[in-house]
């Protein structure tokens, strides 16, 4: 069988070489951030619940089978651990302003954003929160994993452990949602036909 | 058509069989109202992808988590860290009120011996008060128990 980079390292790790686990550090630590800080919108909260994933993935890695890829094993160790920590009930997204006027998407960010741009990148930034924040967990977790860490239908279904066909489902509800909830930043400002 | 509308976000995803996709785009010639549907979907993606990138890790980010992670393996060995404590805690917590009561009995046990060893001793009042175990109240008692000798 031959094996992703990241199976292969998650082997050699459990094989006793410190500098694999190092290497898949590196590799994903961006992308756990920016998955961790979808669900509690803070930027110290999220580096701090990133560790903790890799913390258990270090635990968990005489538990890991080559068979499972290691993208999905991490998403589930990632996923659990951030629903987990918001059933605390102690980060929900923050209070998000009032965002009900249309936007002009021309201001939406850019290469170089400018102040107006960044406000109104912000306040996207907040209504996705709500939205992220409304949804169902299911929801929340798919709707994550597709639309932010470009994960596959068939990936999202391994770290849940659901079919495709129940994943396609979960997104597309979600995505019905963010049309309705982002409205205001769309083109016509919110006119959906 | 709701079971081509349920379609149409994986459609948008690309994440259709090539079959489905085939069915629902042959749907979607004939029908504004789903043909709306998709370019709603499709706009909320642009809208989406055009987010503000997510915060980047910090530069300690790294030398901080080595940090965790070199901390926690020096900690006690992980088969006492994993004991379930939460419900271990309740039962230590009876053993040693198990263990202090089964020492309590045990001195109790020995006292008991000791008196029907040296019972002779204990037949005067001034030997038994001299261990300091009686009290005031018992020694009055007892002091006047030659009274109750003379009653019929």
């Amino acid at each position: 069988m031959v094996l992703d980079p990241d199976a292969a390292l998650m082997v050699a790790f459990q094989r006793g070489d410190p500098s694999a686990f190092r290497t898949l550090f590196e590799r994903h630590a961006r992308s756990m951030v920016a998955f961790c800080h979808h669900f509690v919108r803070d930027a110290a909260r999220a580096e701090e619940l990133a560790q903790d994933v890799f913390l258990k993935l270090h635990h968990a890695a005489p538990s890991y089978r080559p068979s499972a890829r290691f993208k999905t094993f991490l998403y589930r160790i990632a996923s659990n651990h951030c629903l987990n920590e918001l059933r605390r009930g102690e980060y929900g997204a923050r209070a998000a302003e009032p965002h009900g006027e249309a936007v002009d998407l021309d201001a939406l960010p850019g290469s170089a954003a400018t102040p107006e741009e960044e406000a109104v990148g912000d306040a996207l930034g907040r209504a996705v929160a709500e939205l992220l924040q409304r949804l169902p967990e299911r929801q929340r977790l798919a709707f994550a994993m597709c639309r932010f860490q470009g994960l596959s239908y068939e990936e999202i279904a391994e770290v849940l452990e659901v079919s495709v066909p129940a994943v396609k489902s979960l997104i597309h509800r979600a995505t019905e949602a963010a049309a309705e909830a982002l409205a205001p930043f769309a083109p016509d400002g919110g006119e959906a036909p | 058509m709701s079971c081509v509308r349920e379609e149409l976000t994986a459609l948008c995803d690309g994440a259709l069989e090539p079959a489905a996709r085939e069915r629902v785009e042959a749907h979607l010639a004939g029908c504004a109202s789903c043909r709306a549907a998709r370019a709603r979907i499709e706009a909320t993606l642009g809208t989406l992808a055009r987010l503000p990138p997510p915060p980047e890790p910090s530069p300690t980010f790294a030398q901080r988590f080595q940090a965790r992670l070199a901390r926690q393996e020096d900690a006690p060995p992980r088969f006492l860290a994993r004991l379930p404590w939460r419900y271990l805690a309740p039962l230590a917590a009876v053993g040693a009120a198990a263990a202090i009561l089964a020492g309590v009995g045990l001195r109790e046990r020995r006292q008991r011996e000791f008196l029907a060893r040296h019972l002779d001793l204990f037949e005067s009042y001034e030997a038994v008060a001299s261990l300091g175990d009686v009290d005031e109240a018992d020694a009055e008692v007892v002091a006047h128990l030659h009274e109750l000798e003379d009653r019929p």
